[in-house]
């Protein structure tokens, strides 16, 4: 057998790992807090008062809010585009580079966008 | 005795179009393993029935088969278990040469391609000495007896033949991770190709089918991380 070239799947492996224990830690707290306790009135709403938000985002010069961006949208987008990429190919259905461009490449999309709006969030005021 | 329902899978390449299944009465107790049953089929109702067997006691690693879909070592598997039709197939994801007799070469062609022999330049006389902590590294991977269950419950190597397959990559940890040896640099091309540790998508199953729970999908898992780490190593390198 001769040596086969060196696969890039290390990098996507990477992104999928880290947004699945993003996925894991994060989300769960997040869903909680955002969809569940402040909808049904249990969370203190000064809390999620629009400048407390922003202070806390805008908190480490910003950093804050782009770690949490990170944590929350764009790794978790890597893990599903991960998901989605090789459920294709267990499905015997369409996969191939193309695939790997449209799946990776919507995840880099929304990331950057997700990254820019919170830049410009942060930068605001 | 109780009368067990065997369906097997008959396939004879030279006359028969297609695989079909042929129903044998065996008599049974709560000793009966699925090969015992098969043995008795061969010797007294179906004397050209092909399968494949040595030792009886789960260390050979001959008698795979499928036993209602399921890869089984035959030995290792009891009619008492089963209380309707017993469904007895080829391992699944090989060729089928004649009934349960399955083509095991591709297989090996892994097995060989990841070099799963100690590479050093030791060329003394001396008993190489190794602490327990040492053993332990490598011992639980080191009891694979190449049955080829893993390969037939893997949904990736029946999808890519090409994929190097659980047991061979575990082999390659066995070997990597052993103090006396000097190769994992000859084994990391093959795992870090898209049909090294990258065809898994951890499923997982192989380690639940393997006989002796020496857990290859941890050892998929591991190559994965050691394949990412030689992938940053290989950036920095000119």
């Amino acid at each position: 057998m001769n040596s086969p070239k060196r696969s890039d799947e290390p990098i996507w492996w990477a992104l999928f790992s880290a947004g699945g224990v993003c996925f894991a830690v994060f989300l769960p707290g997040l869903i909680l807090a955002v969809g569940i306790l402040w909808p049904l009135g249990l969370l203190n709403s000064s809390v999620l008062q629009y400048a407390q938000l922003l202070s806390l985002l805008q908190s480490g010069y910003g950093l804050t809010g782009l770690a949490f961006t990170g944590a929350v949208i764009c790794l978790p987008l890597f893990h599903a585009a991960h998901r989605i990429h090789h459920g294709l190919h267990d499905l015997k259905c369409g996969y191939s580079s193309a695939t790997k461009l449209l799946c990776y490449g919507t995840a880099g999309i929304l990331s950057v966008l997700a990254l820019y709006l919170t830049l410009h969030l942060i930068l605001a005021d | 005795m109780i009368d067990y329902q065997l369906l097997i899978q008959r396939y004879d390449p030279e006359h028969d179009n297609e695989p079909r299944l042929q129903r044998f009465t065996v008599p049974g107790d709560h000793t009966t393993s699925v090969l015992d049953a098969l043995l008795y089929v061969q010797q007294k109702l179906e004397v050209t029935l092909g399968l494949r067997w040595s030792c009886r006691m789960a260390i050979c690693g001959s008698c795979g088969v499928m036993v209602n879909g399921i890869p089984k070592l035959g030995c290792k598997t009891f009619l008492r278990d089963y209380h309707s039709d017993i469904t007895i197939e080829p391992l699944a994801h090989f060729a089928v040469e004649k009934d349960l007799i399955v083509d095991m070469t591709q297989f090996l062609a892994h097995l060989s391609a990841i070099k799963p022999y100690l590479i050093n330049d030791y060329s003394g006389t001396t008993v190489h000495k190794q602490t327990p902590a040492q053993l332990a590294k490598y011992q639980q991977f080191s009891n694979c007896i190449n049955c080829g269950l893993c390969y037939s419950a893997c949904p990736q190597f029946g999808l890519n033949p090409e994929f190097l397959g659980p047991a061979a990559i575990t082999l390659a940890q066995r070997y990597n991770l052993d103090s006396r040896d000097n190769g994992k640099a000859a084994r990391m091309p093959q795992l870090n190709g898209k049909n090294g540790a990258w065809g898994c998508t951890f499923v997982g199953f192989c380690s639940d089918v393997c006989p002796k729970q020496l857990d290859p999908a941890a050892a998929v898992n591991q190559a994965k991380v050691e394949s990412a780490k030689d992938f940053i190593i290989s950036m920095f390198k000119p």
